[in-house]
């Protein structure tokens, strides 16, 4: 058996079949680690190794499924020490009959972050330590499998890439939807592996050959037509004594519908035997692989969703600073949940991408962008564009970003695309090629083709697929080139015709200099859509925006019997009345004003305390609007909700609507360029190894309500990074929360640490196992029973720093 | 395997865990909690599993009294575990970024949606075990009264939550996805009923905002 046999497709390849089922039947009793197999039972291990080698399996996986720094941890046995000799034992067996050995890996046991608390590259640390010794040990291939976790897979890919030049094969695991655990869909398993540069990709466990069937003809679609796939199924399900319900016979019987997908690789995993493989080889006998047809998509994901780029998509363009101050005060804050508002928003408003640019004279860009691609992936499942020229910044937002993404951009110039492609490549991404190069834009439709014709060539040289690119022919400005919109649609039509790739436009920068710009935006992106615009780089929340899309939908027949466009607008009633400019900017009816604006955060009513703002701030300053209106509001809230006639959920609308008002004072503020209303800074965290965050996040909107500049530094945060913020913040108090029992120690190291690096501030802390004793037990100045407490407790703080 | 969500969401219950016990929730409250159970109910993936397995199958000697008290009498264990799965987190995270209200009260409604969850998979266990002759307490999780955290692990290993519904923990014990239960139930050849963990040993004794109004949080 050679490794150019399994690239080839040429014939059936067979793997070998289920080892923790073998291990049990051969007498690994249960509490027993059937990671330590071949230290504790290695002639078993042989055994069974040898037996799937006879019965037929050319590949033979190692025992190092679980084989990692954690699942080791307390068995006092290394990772070399057991991976040495799992491979050694397969190796003994496979040499008798020439098998491969394949280093295999299966997950570490702990959910990445945001879903728990393991680091992305502590993830890819631990899978190097194996990689690096499964390629010492001598493995011929590494083989990832039973992933459930796109994000693991990841990391694990990166691993193997990063530490050897093995063969990899990547696998996950479904349920009968058709998902993994997480959310994975077999789309964006595809999509992310091929991109990440899997040799080959199947499916294995969880479910039986005819529950996996439907996503295996899938799979072979998804990859190109010279990528092997394989599948590695359950003998059916499992049964309440652990067995499985196929016998060897019945499953190697539902295997032979397989013949006719596209497979080149067969074998099976829990509950199968060596006897199951012998029939399969036996059922698969005389016949050859079959040809896979791939679907030639343009695809971007995360997870759970896979984007087709297939008509026109909407690129939500609102997290991008350039013109939007409160984006830009944000960003320099280091405010990730203003963006991430940003994001889920333009989400709900039909958004199917989302740019990401952080681009800010001073900023450190690459820091920044990697920490809100972060932050963004734990709100929304919606595929982003990343938006730098910055070949650092973009590298580490590739690397941490979950799924595929795309690139925004590069362009015509040798330096850039020898600086980003690459990266593209590494990480799996489409790309933005914008029509321009060292000598500017070039004026006519001709010369951008021949730049974008340029970018395509370099993009295939680095391996890019055609349709992974995605030309902008570039949106001038009408007012300034009148005679420019024509010239950007018409190369357009010439790219998508004569290139065959997608195409890009940011639209909205067509009517820049011009009144009523939306008519222009709108107008221009009917007829770039119509010239056969793919991704429209727009602001969803503008309605004519979307509407202009939906219609196009309609009419083109892409949005079926019309299903979408009367959902957005069944209820939508278009005002027809012309409002001249002057009755606009000044209303008849005098703005409702401050009363309204108490009224409405008493009533918790968000929408009414939002516009109640916008119309005092017309004749009220921004800062007597929060000190005389709203905090006096939300004390009376506060006070009836220690009395106990007002209730939490009152509270948290009450708070959720002057949070509303806060934001329109807030924007007032950054448009002014004027001093913010801070009362003063406090930072806030939930502790290191701590998730449970709903307190904090309660905690963070009462203190900004009332008017405090609140860091939040989010979950899971690590004490030197408390004690980072606090000393470049100099914030004199922090708020710190813990949920269990087994995270209050990591509030108390905290506590330490600030103490230890001297810094003057005070500690308020809080959380469900919490109590004043003990909070004054771990060195806490402060113990805040709720969230009212803790303005009360920053009431107290910043009075005594102003005595 | 796959659970199913309750028909009707306890939305008494959910109140009591946002501290309105008793209370007719106000026009804006059930908004939220109508807006929060939809969410829930299209990000929620309940699953379960279970086990019976021998009393050795944990290390109990280092589990404390309350639970040595729960199991007293008892020959055998059922563990289970449930989960709400990842994208009931992804949810919660979401919807508290759109509107702190909304997030607050969805993790509640969260908290008693997995509960309901863990009744009904209960009640099929028990079916299932009383069809055996055999009779069985009720739930117990590692985390109750002096019962560490750190049975956790074992427990989780027992089942193989990782593989069977995608429960992991966390260095800490912490469970995720975090809308996830774990529970240890005894099994006897005559009726037990187990004993909770009761105040004695809970961490809360001395601030306990139930206990000062004189009822707990078994019974309010």
């Amino acid at each position: 058996m050679q490794l150019t046999d399994i690239f080839a497709r040429s014939r059936f390849v067979f793997l070998d079949g289920g080892m923790g089922t073998q291990l049990t039947a051969r007498g690994l009793q249960p509490g027993q680690k059937p990671e330590l197999a071949a230290l504790t039972m290695p002639e078993t291990l042989t055994a069974i190794h040898r037996d799937y080698a006879r019965a037929g399996a050319e590949i033979l996986c190692a025992n190092t499924f679980g084989a990692n720094p954690r699942k080791l941890a307390g068995t006092g046995c290394t990772v070399d020490r057991v991976v040495a000799a799992s491979i050694a034992c397969a190796r003994a067996a496979a040499d008798e009959t020439g098998a491969l050995v394949a280093l295999d890996v299966g997950p570490l046991g702990e959910l990445l972050a945001p879903a728990g608390t393991l680091a992305f590259e502590d993830a890819v640390d631990q899978f190097a330590q194996v990689v690096e010794v499964g390629v010492k040990a001598g493995a011929d291939l590494v083989f990832l499998e039973t992933m459930t976790d796109l994000y693991e897979l990841k990391a694990a890919l990166l691993a193997v890439r990063e530490h050897s030049r093995l063969p990899v094969f990547a696998s996950m695991s479904f349920e009968s939807r058709g998902r993994t655990f997480t959310g994975c869909t077999v789309d964006s398993f595809a999509a992310t592996a091929v991109g990440l540069g899997a040799d080959a990709v199947g499916i294995n466990c969880s479910l039986g050959p005819a529950e996996i069937l439907p996503f295996i003809r899938r799979l072979c679609r998804l990859v190109p037509a010279g990528m092997p796939v394989f599948v590695k199924p359950n003998a059916g399900l499992p049964n309440p004594d652990g067995s499985y319900d196929l016998t060897p016979a019945d499953f190697a019987r539902e295997m032979e519908a397989y013949l006719s997908t596209g497979i080149s690789m067969a074998g099976g995993c829990c509950g199968t035997t060596p006897e199951s493989i012998r029939l399969l080889k036996q059922a698969f006998a005389g016949r050859s692989p079959a040809q896979k047809v791939p679907l030639r998509r343009s695809v971007l994901c995360t997870p759970v969703r896979c984007v087709e780029v297939d008509g026109i998509t909407v690129v939500g363009e609102r997290i991008n600073p350039t013109g939007k101050k409160r984006l830009q005060q944000a960003l320099r804050e280091g405010d990730t949940a203003y963006p991430c508002a940003q994001a889920v928003s333009q989400a709900e408003a039909g958004a199917q991408v989302l740019d990401v640019n952080v681009g800010l004279p001073g900023i450190d860009e690459p820091a920044v962008l990697e920490h809100l691609v972060r932050e963004l992936q734990s709100v929304t499942d919606l595929p982003l564009q990343l938006d730098s020229s910055n070949p650092q910044a973009l590298a580490r937002a590739l690397r941490v970003y979950n799924g595929k993404p795309i690139v925004n951009s590069v362009n015509g110039e040798q330096k850039t695309l020898d600086a980003i492609l690459p990266l593209c490549k590494k990480y799996g991404a489409a790309v933005v090629g914008l029509t321009l190069d060292e000598n500017g834009i070039p004026p006519t439709a001709d010369g951008r083709l021949a730049v974008a014709r340029r970018i395509v060539a370099a993009a295939e040289e680095y391996g890019i697929p055609r349709q992974d690119i995605y030309i902008d022919c570039l949106t001038l400005t009408a007012s300034a080139q009148q005679d420019a919109a024509a010239e950007t649609l018409k190369a357009l039509s010439a790219c998508k015709r004569e290139l065959g790739v997608r195409t890009v436009l940011g639209v909205s920068n067509i009517s820049f200099g011009l009144p009523c710009r939306g008519y222009l935006n709108a107008a221009f992106l009917t007829m770039a859509m119509q010239a056969g615009l793919d991704l429209a780089i727009l602001n969803p929340n503008t309605p004519d925006m979307m509407g202009a899309v939906r219609a196009f939908r309609v009419l083109t027949c892409r949005d079926e019997k019309s299903a979408d466009y009367i959902r957005a607008y069944a209820d939508v009633q278009i005002q027809t009345t012309q409002t001249s400019k002057t009755a606009a900017s000044a209303p008849e009816t005098r703005p409702a004003g401050e009363n309204a604006l108490a009224d409405a955060v008493r009533r918790g009513l968000k929408a009414e305390a939002r516009a109640a703002a916008g119309e005092a701030l017309a004749h009220t300053e921004p800062l007597d609007l929060v000190n005389q209106v709203l905090i006096p509001a939300l004390d009376q809230v506060g006070d009836g909700f220690e009395k106990g006639t007002i209730f939490l959920p009152q509270l948290l609308q009450s708070a959720s609507a002057a949070q509303a008002a806060f934001e329109v004072v807030k924007a007032a503020i950054a448009a002014s360029g004027r001093q913010g209303a801070s009362r003063g800074r406090i930072v806030i965290a939930t502790v290191k190894g701590d998730v449970h965050d709903i307190g904090k996040n309660i905690v963070r909107v009462i203190l900004e309500n009332y008017g405090y500049d609140v860091v939040d530094l989010g979950r899971d945060v690590p004490p030197e990074a408390v004690v980072q913020a606090v000393r470049e913040t100099g914030a004199p108090l922090v708020g710190l929360s813990a949920l269990m029992t087994t995270t209050v120690p990591s509030m108390q190291a905290t506590i330490k640490a600030l103490h230890d690096a001297d810094l003057p501030c005070r500690v308020m802390v809080g959380g469900a196992v919490l109590t004043p004793d003990f909070a004054r037990q771990i060195g806490a100045d402060f113990y805040a029973r709720d969230a009212k407490a803790s303005a009360d407790i920053a009431k107290q703080v910043f009075a005594a720093l102003k005595a | 395997m796959e659970l199913t969500l309750p028909p009707q969401l306890d939305t008494g219950t959910a109140l009591r865990y946002l501290g309105a016990a008793g209370w007719t929730p106000d026009d804006g409250t059930a908004r939220l909690l109508a807006g929060a159970e939809s969410a829930l109910r299209a990000a929620a993936t309940p699953r379960g599993v279970w086990r019976r397995l021998p009393l050795s199958a944990l290390p109990l000697a280092g589990a404390g009294r309350d639970l040595a008290r729960h199991l007293q009498g008892c020959t055998g264990l059922v563990l289970m575990a449930v989960t709400l799965g990842s994208g009931a987190d992804a949810a919660l995270r979401r919807l508290c970024l759109q509107d702190v209200a909304l997030g607050a009260v969805a993790d509640a409604v969260a908290s008693v949606l997995l509960e309901q969850v863990c009744d009904g998979f209960e009640a099929e266990i028990r079916a299932a075990v009383a069809a055996q002759g055999l009779h069985m307490t009720g739930r117990y999780s590692p985390g109750y009264g002096d019962c560490p955290l750190a049975l956790q692990q074992e427990l989780c290993l027992a089942l193989d939550t990782v593989r069977g519904i995608g429960l992991c923990l966390t260095p800490e014990y912490l469970m995720t996805p975090r809308k996830s239960v774990t529970a240890i139930l005894g099994t006897a050849d005559h009726p037990v009923t187990g004993a909770k963990a009761g105040c004695a040993t809970c961490a809360l004794r001395g601030d306990c905002a139930y206990r000062k109004r004189g009822t707990t949080c078994a019974t309010d």
